[in-house]
């Protein structure tokens, strides 16, 4: 993992920081507090949807804090031809800008975006995930759902708030409606022979050939519903294990001085039970087994409160948006 | 806990296209005519980028500036100084411009033959050369081929170092020293970086706070908080002990020390945020005040408390 240097002294005295009773932590937190998140939908205009994401930005400045912005890409694909899929796909890739991770190299920096893009892509593009409204033609054109994240500054826990940015933009897309277009043979017009065949062997043919052959919009295009499963998008929770403690919300240094990240991706369907998408164990730590189970709950727990506080704060923008586009209406 | 706050607006630009606008300070100096008396070393004045500061036919450009239609303009945010002709900007987000006797705080970057690479949040790495440290065995120590391969007994790669600008290479990078008992590596305590301007020149950048913690404000905006050693403490002359000073273990330190250190380290960055110079005095007054308001760490760092917190510091101050 990408960490910055710290020294054996800087290192012992966080770790002894955090073990002491009670804890304490540089900047003050206890150890299941986040930093302040701040959060904008709808920042890039020419993308479906949408965020900018910084966890511990300071108050005044313009800098600080760990920095992501994802915005979500609708492409029309071609299942027969192009590398569509029946049904819509999902793509996610990462990529780290050199300016967040000034003391990488350029073949470092992308081995770290690969890492990135592929705990995002499995958990994100897994089909137990994949919205229901991204078909378009059965079995010819669907939807590409392309999510791309870039992570502008690091300052610690890149993986929640990718994790997150990436909830907000797909809760923040817009999936154009689409109207099957159908060519029907004129009424007493004259018959084409090879239709003709089709016809006569149909009697046989169980198959259901759609005759549905384009599509059209009937809005316009910023216009759509939103992304089926909207509530199924899974949230992270990196939890940075000290022994016999963990924490949350690691900044960089503390990262660098942290054996062992247990990364939980959790969805909390609203009808469901919640279950975990993806689990990651980073860095050369290790941890028993036994261990694991409580650590998966606990997980559990702060992912459901991370989840309810996201759900709300993405409600308000939503009608903060709203809002503005009203304003902006009257404007004109 | 879990807070989510708003990006802050961007400022409204519906007014004023048409002409420059100035901070109410420099408003009437813009208006006036630009003559030499304005760019007396004396009054300073701020420059946003694009600004014109004078005639091209009677200054030189220096350093943030350059000239279009016969006029210097600031190419940078920053305060205009003047040397006779020439007429520089002093960027106010820039790295760390070093000079000779400065003290700052770097971290190893690199172990070369017979010499260290240090960050010093400057343009190049610093070099701190195997000749400049203090060996143990005494200051008047000859270096041996031995003290060359175990470099790395003394100061390895992400170690701090207190340490003062000696020299400057031909390329401009800065040679360092720590020929000093007050310098040297540092441990017990946390790092905190703010923007080199923020520190001034003091008459002495080690910092007692009576709370048990000591402060080394590095001139390049490094800044090591640590827990207080006791002047006899420190490592004599004599008997100077080599372990204590190249040690990686750090004391023992009580949760009281501990919760200082992060005090004044959430201070330090409030006042930072704010565009407070630091000095002695005004980290004094700001953990008194602290102490006395009874305001918890973490709450120092949230945004009201913080505009309170650094508008009782400037105001005490004036």
């Amino acid at each position: 993992m990408a960490s910055i240097s710290l020294s054996k002294s800087e290192k012992s005295y966080i770790q002894t920081s955090l073990t002491s009773t009670p804890p304490i932590r540089g900047d003050g937190r206890s150890l299941l507090d986040y930093r302040p998140i701040a959060l904008e939908i709808g920042v890039v205009p020419l993308a479906n949807g949408s965020v900018r994401l910084n966890i511990g930005k300071s108050t005044h400045e313009g800098a600080g804090g760990t920095e992501v912005l994802a915005a979500v890409k609708l492409e029309v694909e071609d299942v027969v031809n192009g590398d569509g899929v029946d049904g819509g796909r999902v793509v996610c890739s990462v990529s780290c800008s050199p300016a967040a991770y000034p003391h990488l190299s350029s073949n470092a920096l992308d081995d770290l975006s690969y890492d990135m893009t592929t705990v995002l892509n499995q958990t994100l593009a897994h089909p137990s995930l994949r919205p229901s409204n991204l078909g378009i033609l059965p079995k010819k054109k669907s939807w590409g759902l392309h999510l791309d994240l870039i992570v502008l500054a690091d300052s610690g826990n890149v993986f929640d708030a990718l994790f997150m940015a990436a909830r907000a933009a797909l809760w923040d897309t817009k999936v154009p409606v689409t109207r099957v277009v159908e060519y029907q043979a004129k009424k007493g017009g004259a018959v084409r022979q090879d239709d003709m065949d089709v016809e006569q062997e149909s009697g046989l043919d169980t198959r259901q050939v759609s005759r549905a052959v384009d599509f059209e919009l009937p809005d316009y295009w910023d216009e759509g519903e939103t992304l089926a499963g909207q509530d199924r998008w899974p949230v992270c929770v990196t939890l940075n294990i000290v022994s016999p403690i963990y924490y949350l919300d690691a900044t960089l240094q503390e990262e660098a001085s942290t054996p062992l990240r247990l990364l939980l991706a959790l969805s909390f369907p609203k009808t469901e039970a919640p279950t975990l998408k993806a689990s990651r164990l980073l860095g050369p730590g290790e941890v028993e087994l036994s261990q694991i189970k409580a650590l998966v709950q606990d997980g559990e727990k702060h992912a459901g409160e991370l989840f309810a506080a996201l759900e709300a704060k993405l409600r308000e923008e939503d009608v903060r948006r709203n809002q503005k586009a009203r304003d902006r209406f009257i404007l004109r | 806990m879990i807070t989510f706050t708003s990006f802050p607006s961007p400022p409204q630009t519906t007014a004023g296209h048409g002409r420059t606008k100035h901070h109410p300070a420099v408003e009437e100096d813009v208006a006036m005519d630009l003559d030499e008396d304005e760019l007396s070393p004396g009054g300073s004045r701020l420059t946003c980028p694009g600004d014109s500061i004078t005639s091209s036919q009677a200054f030189m450009r220096g350093h943030g500036t350059y000239v279009e239609n016969e006029e210097v303009i600031a190419s940078v945010a920053g305060t205009v100084e003047r040397v006779n002709k020439l007429v520089t900007v002093r960027a106010i987000r820039t790295r760390y411009n070093p000079e000779v006797g400065d003290l700052v705080v770097g971290r190893i970057t690199e172990v070369q033959p017979r010499r260290w690479k240090v960050d010093a949040n400057s343009r190049q790495d610093a070099v701190l050369m195997l000749s400049s440290v203090n060996l143990p065995g005494g200051v008047q120590r000859r270096k041996l081929e031995s003290d060359e391969l175990q470099m790395r007994t003394f100061f390895e790669e992400g170690d701090l170092l207190v340490a003062e600008v000696q020299a400057f290479f031909s390329d401009g990078a800065m040679s360092l020293h720590t020929r000093s008992l007050k310098y040297g590596k540092l441990r017990n305590g946390q790092l905190v970086t703010i923007p080199p301007i923020l520190v001034r020149r003091l008459k002495s950048h080690f910092i007692t706070l009576p709370c048990g913690v000591d402060l080394i404000l590095g001139l390049n905006g490094y800044i090591w908080i640590s827990k207080h050693v006791k002047e006899n403490d420190q490592e004599g002359e004599e008997g100077f002990d080599a372990e204590a000073v190249y040690s990686n273990q750090n004391d023992d330190i009580d949760d009281a020390t501990r919760n200082a250190i992060s005090r004044v380290a959430n201070i330090i960055r409030v006042l930072a945020a704010h565009f407070v110079p630091l000095t002695d005095t005004i980290l004094l007054e700001a953990y008194e005040w602290v102490m006395d308001q009874e305001i918890g760490t973490r709450e120092i760092l949230l945004e009201e408390t913080s505009d309170f917190f650094v508008a009782a510091m400037t105001g005490s101050r004036d």
